[in-house]
């Protein structure tokens, strides 16, 4: 249970804290509700190219990390489809510091040619890190593609492109901080060693003078229902084959998610999971197998991936998957197997709010996809899936006209097929 | 240009008088006072066979955290990959039940098990909500004494174990993680060895059964308990692993292998295709416990152990070289080493070399400015805070000065230290370790593009 409070600035900013008096520390999340579903089509990666701009530099304030490390802080940052979401964490006696950090960003950008120039350079060397210098890293980005035809979850968070990268210009950058970064738009969630009352005058003193901006009213075009199996086949220098089965499913806060979870629990966690003993353990067709969801705030995707055992077929390896997955869109699962995923889940959550941080960044998504107040309803909502619901929701997921496959092919043949 | 820490204090001096009533954004609030910082010790226990316990009592959620320390790591093997797939397969079925129900037993109270095999130690760890404790106890208790080595699962692990080898080796980063320590170490040296595919296949059932017995006994063990540690945790405790039914002839260290460094420093692997390559660079240094140990780390971070490091700043934010480039240093308990590692543009990487050089000399020859020396001093005491935030934190900290034979009072130096240290003692150091021609290089990639 994470026990908070909420106000909201006159210039529309939601503040949320949450007081730990445990620890000497003091975190303070920033979350925009930007992501790269709202991103122009012909200019993908924005929305995270624009997070490692917010290090280069505010109007007031040449060096954002320079003055939190001075303050003994620490930060980080990451941009997914939905959210840019800024976080850190410093000793609480020097809270004031983040404070003034993260107001003057909100406020405005130094907007520095050096700093777009460069950053440009990181998150292209950023893209190969991650993506085409991996083995399996482009997976996702042809992925979201088949699976995706009009919704922006069609490309990746780092962009369709390197080159919509490369293209990136000053204007771009100006507008989509006009646009998104201002105090309506946020939430700002702090948590640690702090009093309501000392957040709420810091609140007043650097934030509040920012005035508010118009965020536009975000109208994604709604994905069609897929009718039909959709398949993809690439072959790359990579060990050994690998095939991904992505299957559209509801979003974040509906009900159907919890039940989606715990399948992907039931499915693939741990030693003794389903396809875990049955595939690799038993029939050993594959080395590693995993299902899980994408957690996206609109409807999203669930998952199953693996890669396979020498001399197995991509064709065996599929149709294993769907066997197994049959047996859970015709047949409900085990009691047994119910009560050992939710209980796996709430200790999950347990174990996460040991963290001020994991706290504060919490309290802030919630309160981005509806109220803070859900944060504390996570266990009952997995509580509360029955055997049935799993099994209505796992038998209108789990159909291949509703399913994008891949198969990812070993063009050197190491597992000899 | 962002090359110095200097930044933000020279438009702060330079920043005109305003009157009160505007908001001033130009200036950075004043610090808090820095609070002094209380380590929380552990509290040493026996139980009755002779185990010593650490305990950490603490945090606000009713978990617990148990560590089991075994001298039964990769430093105490005779022979490649013993240590680290005897450490896996405790958790793949015990003479009473097998890994699926093992998996499923824990599961069923939403418990976790981490083992991890090191150079020096091997461990295994369980995660409990302080409210199903007593009925995890036991099943922990049962991998640990009774491990069974089931064959069919020996051979789905090796088997599965050879294929993400394969995938990891297509990664530049690991193979040059990999094979750079055996530069400073050698091959033949069990902090050097890199593992070689064809090596999964000598490993036998056997071999794993006598490491267990020679390595997981009471007479070696160490055991750590972090979280909200209640007397019925210390009593569960006590009942599994306080008899002694467990002894055995343990042998704590393992041969002493002579180190023997690479003849040549600059090494590079070619990966045609590359888009990136990967950089290692360092040398050979001390034990944790040596007297320039923690002025290194200091000049580590101010090299490339933060953010605003300098690598970072020339490298990734004034060049684009890199997504990130860092530096570090290992300790192990018979050894030291300081490391450089980052992927960088295979087009820039020898423009990227020349910079890290030219980084590690201007340590040698420069004094760090008494602005950027101070914002370490104050980061690195933050992170002092940080690093001890918590019960899990705590007993971490713990472990990490007990690994090398060290105690609290490492902390109270690391501490005195930082608040001590001038640049030129710094510039000592630097000009001590940080020599071009002491450096060895790894590159794995693709330098021709």
């Amino acid at each position: 249970m994470i026990q908070f409070e909420r106000f909201t600035l006159a210039n529309g900013l939601k503040v949320i804290v949450h007081r730990d008096t445990s620890t000497p520390m003091a975190c303070v999340n920033i979350l925009y509700n930007v992501g790269a579903r709202d991103e122009d089509p012909e200019k993908t990666g924005f929305a995270h190219l624009f997070e490692h701009l917010m290090f280069g530099g505010s109007i007031n304030i040449a060096d954002f990390d320079n003055a939190l490390q001075q303050a003994g802080g620490e930060n980080n940052a990451f941009t997914n489809n939905d959210i840019t979401n800024y976080y850190l964490s410093l000793p609480a006696s020097n809270i004031e510091v983040a404070f003034w950090l993260e107001s003057d960003r909100m406020l405005s950008l130094a907007f520095s040619d050096k700093s777009l120039e460069v950053q440009r350079s990181v998150v292209i060397e950023e893209y190969k890190q991650s993506y085409l210098n991996q083995p399996y890293g482009d997976v996702w980005i042809e992925l979201p593609k088949l699976a995706y035809k009009v919704h922006p979850y069609q490309w990746p968070t780092i962009g369709k492109e390197i080159d919509h990268i490369k293209h990136a210009v000053m204007g771009d950058v100006k507008a989509f901080f006009q646009k998104f970064y201002c105090p309506n738009n946020a939430i700002l969630a702090v948590s640690g060693n702090v009093t309501v009352d000392q957040v709420k005058a810091l609140c007043e003193k650097w934030f509040a003078p920012i005035p508010a901006g118009n965020p536009p009213l975000r109208k994604l075009p709604v994905e069609p229902k897929q009718t039909q199996a959709r398949k993809l086949e690439l072959e790359r220098d990579v060990p050994v084959d690998a095939i991904y089965k992505a299957y559209h499913m509801g979003a974040r806060m509906d009900q159907s998610f919890y039940a989606m979870e715990l399948l992907a629990d039931i499915l693939t966690d741990g030693n003794a999971s389903r396809m875990y003993v049955e595939l690799v353990k038993n029939k050993k067709l594959f080395s590693e197998i995993s299902a899980f969801t994408l957690e996206s705030f609109d409807p999203g995707l669930f998952i199953i991936s693996g890669k396979l055992s020498e001399g197995v077929s991509l064709q065996a390896a599929d149709e294993a998957i769907q066997e197994e997955l049959k047996k859970v869109a015709l047949a409900q699962v085990k009691k047994e197997e119910m009560e050992k995923a939710k209980n796996k889940t709430e200790s999950s959550l347990i174990f996460s709010e040991m963290s001020i941080l994991n706290k504060a960044m919490n309290l802030a998504i919630f309160e981005v996809l509806g109220a803070a107040e859900d944060v504390n309803k996570e266990t009952e909502r997995f509580t509360k899936v029955t055997e049935v619901d799993l099994l209505v929701e796992a038998s209108r997921v789990i159909n291949e006209n509703n399913c994008s496959t891949l198969y990812y092919r070993s063009k050197t043949k190491a597992n000899g097929n | 240009m962002r090359t110095t820490a200097l930044h933000y204090i020279i438009v702060q001096k330079q920043k005109p008088m305003e009157t009160e009533t505007k908001l001033d954004r130009l200036t950075m609030p004043a610090l808090g006072k820095p609070s002094k910082i209380d380590i929380i010790h552990a509290q040493q226990s026996k139980l009755a066979n002779g185990i010593p316990v650490y305990s950490v009592n603490g945090g606000t959620q009713d978990v617990v955290k148990i560590e089991l320390i075994f001298p039964a790591g990769s430093r105490q093997q005779n022979m490649p990959l013993v240590a680290d797939t005897t450490n896996v397969l405790l958790e793949e079925g015990t003479t009473k039940h097998s890994s699926e129900e093992i998996a499923s037993l824990l599961d069923y109270y939403g418990a976790f098990l981490e083992t991890s095999a090191h150079h020096d130690y091997a461990t295994v760890s369980l995660y409990s909500l302080g409210k199903h404790f007593s009925k995890v106890m036991p099943v922990l208790e049962e991998l640990i004494k009774l491990p069974s080595f089931p064959q069919e699962e020996i051979d789905v692990y090796l088997t599965n174990k050879k294929q993400r080898f394969l995938v990891e080796e297509k990664k530049v980063r690991v193979v040059a993680a990999r094979n750079f320590p055996a530069l400073l170490f050698g091959d033949n040296h069990p902090y050097g060895h890199a593992v070689r595919m064809e090596e999964f296949d000598s490993i036998k059932r056997e071999n794993l059964v006598g490491f267990h017995k020679g390595h997981y006994s009471s007479n070696g063990c160490t055991i750590i308990v972090a979280g909200k540690v209640k007397d019925t945790v210390l009593n569960a405790l006590s009942d599994s692993f306080g008899k002694d039914d467990w002894k055995g002839d343990v042998e704590v260290d393992g041969k002493a292998t002579e180190i023997k460094p690479s003849g040549e420093k600059k090494h590079y692997m070619p990966k045609d295709k590359a888009l990136q390559s990967a950089i290692r660079m360092g040398r050979m240094l001390f034990l944790k416990g040596h007297d320039d140990s923690i002025p290194f780390q200091i000049l580590n971070v101010i090299l490339g152990g933060y953010f605003g490091s300098r690598l970072m700043s020339n490298i990734r934010e004034d060049k684009g070289y890199t997504y990130g480039i860092s530096s570090g240093v290992v300790f192990l308990k018979e050894a030291g080493y300081f490391q450089i590692a980052s992927e960088v543009g295979s087009d820039v990487c020898d423009k990227a070399l020349v910079e890290i050089y030219k980084e590690m000399d201007r340590l040698c020859t420069e004094p760090i400015p008494e602005a950027e020396l101070q914002l370490v001093k104050n980061y690195l005491r933050g992170n002092v805070l940080r690093s001890m935030d918590g019960p899990f934190a705590l007993a971490e900290r713990f472990k990490q000065v007990w690994l090398h034979g060290l105690d609290y009072s490492y902390y109270e130096k690391y501490i005195s230290t930082l608040a001590d240290i001038t640049a030129p003692q710094l510039k000592d150091i630097a000009c001590k370790y940080l020599q071009k021609d002491s450096i060895y290089e790894l590159v794995v990639g693709n330098k021709k593009s």
